[in-house]
């Protein structure tokens, strides 16, 4: 259906009262409040969530290369899924699914925060590598579930684990709008102990920071945040590693204007990768997480190779 | 006044500080002299407050250390520490700033920016305020903390609120001198004895003897955990002590005209190839 930017405009403020001269049929209304603007908040939501959680995550690993997908968040996630799609098949409700992916998002936090864990100091290397490790395994679960699956449940599994925003309704919004709006609101009350955190533990120490208390609020509202995207749009995976990126490049690392800004661009972002998953093979729907890592990877690649031509020249 | 009465601190069953006991005044440039491993940075962890001694106490006035809160602390005490990286790319000035992050909630006053500003001047890094951290040079790295350790200490000279034990702050340095050159090691170390002149109580590990003689006014010689002896520089560093604490032979001399005393050791090249 061809809505023109016209009739959106009317339908929209139809809703709150003001009447413009615009003819624009019941269908078009419905089409655009109940498929088409539910969806789009869907990927605002998530991807301010998944870029504020990534941006905080570098915070915390002191590392630009950390992001949720890569230290095994998303994929303790999509693990537990997956596992519920093949066990329980056509009775796995939305609900049911947003609850298995947030635990297994838990899980694997709770596992990295053990394992990084020596003395009652976490060090972040071993955090990273326990990432990795965590990574590993949960991918390795996954495909064996995968492959153990009927060509039906492959399907599902397949399309879910490419991310898409395709079921977005309004009752979903609602169930995933607490789950973002918490960490994109609390995480910024972080940022200069985040800054102060990057000179390392010590350091962060000195100048006053409770720092068991910073690495818990940021593994908590990260996992928050990170767990509930992964529910409702699978694995979307460089929008928590690019966007802190291009925004560091723009603004500098100064976590409190990188995490606001961040999750404004991770949401502008998100919108327009629907955009493009939505038309360019229309009728037929590209997968968001596709669409991400080919708009994600050369600009990524860009920003490695101008980091080491001005590392280089200095 | 700072006390520090028989603390011991083990890393796992190797004995770091043993018993160790000291006061260190305000308005004096203490210097903690020692051979690796003697327990010289130690000390000064637990002195920061970062660390909790296994046993004994250490008071600030009439209050212990560890019934001080971390951000309480913070706006009292400054820490440069040994190898620091910083890992995102931040600017000098940013990194400055940190050091004036436990003064204020939100957003930087006007006089956290003039310390920032002076204090980048006065380590004389102002020049390199918009260049990212990590392409400076060692020593520009080194004198960038130092002026960020200055920020967070500057602008308690006159403050009322100061630390039980009537002092405006505590400058712990941990080898403050080691990527520097000969000029701005003079540089850093004359800073530091301007806030032991304002008030001050400073602490300042260091590794170069004549350093130690041209700066401190009390020097603690620290030997296996213990304190070997402390007193003013003349009295500590005689040929006796420091064959102790180093097993070094060395001549002790009172050049004409300077007001220290010029440590140089007595074993001449020769003598080294014959002993290896």
């Amino acid at each position: 259906m061809v809505i023109s930017p016209g009739q959106v405009i009317a339908v929209l403020l139809n809703k709150i009262g003001i009447h413009l001269p615009v003819a624009y049929t019941e269908g078009m209304e419905g089409v655009l409040l109940q498929i088409r603007l539910p969806r789009v908040i869907l990927a605002v939501l998530v991807g301010a969530g998944l870029a504020v959680a990534g941006a905080s995550l570098q915070g915390l690993f002191r590392n630009p290369m950390a992001d949720p997908v890569l230290i095994g968040i998303s994929s303790g996630a999509s693990l537990a899924a997956v596992a519920t799609i093949v066990c329980l098949g056509g009775i796995a409700s939305h609900y049911l699914l947003n609850t298995a992916s947030f635990l297994g998002a838990c899980l694997s936090a709770i596992i990295l925060f053990r394992m990084g864990r020596s003395g009652g100091h976490t060090i972040v290397a071993m955090l990273l590598l326990a990432g990795l490790a965590v990574n590993a395994l949960c991918n390795a679960m996954t495909g064996l579930i995968t492959y153990s699956a009927n060509n039906e449940q492959l399907r599902s599994v397949t399309f879910w684990l490419m991310g898409s925003l395709g079921g977005a309704s309004w009752k979903l919004v609602l169930s995933l709008l607490p789950f973002i709006i918490t960490p994109v609101l609390l995480l910024p009350l972080s940022a200069k102990a985040l800054n102060a955190w990057s000179l390392g533990e010590q350091e962060a120490i000195h100048l006053g920071i409770d720092v068991r208390m910073l690495k818990a609020r940021i593994m908590v509202l990260t996992t928050l945040a990170v767990g509930a995207s992964v529910a409702v749009a699978g694995i979307i995976g460089f929008v928590g590693l690019i966007v802190p990126h291009i925004i560091r490049t723009l603004s500098g690392s100064d976590h409190r204007r990188l995490l606001p800004d961040s999750a404004l661009f991770g949401a502008i972002l998100l919108v327009l990768a629907d955009l493009v998953s939505r038309t360019l093979l229309a009728p037929a729907e590209l997968p968001i997480g596709i669409i991400t890592a080919m708009l994600g990877t050369p600009l990524f690649i860009y920003l490695l190779y101008r980091y080491k031509k001005n590392y280089v020249k200095d | 006044m700072l006390r520090i009465e028989d603390i011991s601190y083990r890393a796992g069953r190797i004995k770091i500080l043993d018993a160790l006991s000291c006061d260190i005044l305000p308005g004096e440039l203490t210097v903690l002299l020692g051979a690796n491993g003697a327990g010289k940075s130690t000390l000064l962890r637990l002195i920061s407050g970062e660390r909790s001694p296994h046993a004994g106490k250490i008071w600030w006035g009439d209050r212990q250390l560890h019934s001080f809160a971390p951000a309480e602390l913070a706006r009292w005490r400054a820490v440069l520490t040994q190898h620091t990286v910083v890992s995102l790319p931040f600017t000098v000035e940013e990194i400055v700033l940190m050091g004036r992050y436990p003064h204020y909630r939100n957003s930087s006053s006007e006089k956290d920016r003039a310390i920032v500003a002076f204090c980048l001047e006065e380590m004389k890094v102002r020049h390199l305020a918009a260049r990212y951290f990590y392409t400076l040079s060692g020593g520009e790295q080194q004198r960038v903390h130092m002026a960020r350790v200055l920020a967070q200490l500057r602008g308690r000279e006159m403050d009322e609120d100061r630390m039980p034990g009537n002092s405006p702050g505590l400058l712990l340095l941990d080898e403050p001198t080691s990527s520097l050159d000969w000029q701005h090691q003079q540089l850093c170390l004359q800073k530091a004895r301007e806030l032991a002149i304002s008030g001050y109580t400073v602490v300042v590990v260091l590794h170069d003897l004549n350093l130690a003689a041209q700066f401190a006014d009390r020097i603690l010689l620290l030997k296996n955990g213990r304190l070997l002896t402390a007193g003013e520089p003349g009295s500590v560093l005689i040929p006796e002590f420091i064959q102790a604490a180093y097993g070094i032979n060395v001549t002790v001399f009172y050049p004409e005209g300077s007001p220290f005393p010029v440590v140089i050791p007595t074993t001449i090249k020769n003598e080294i190839y014959a002993n290896n």
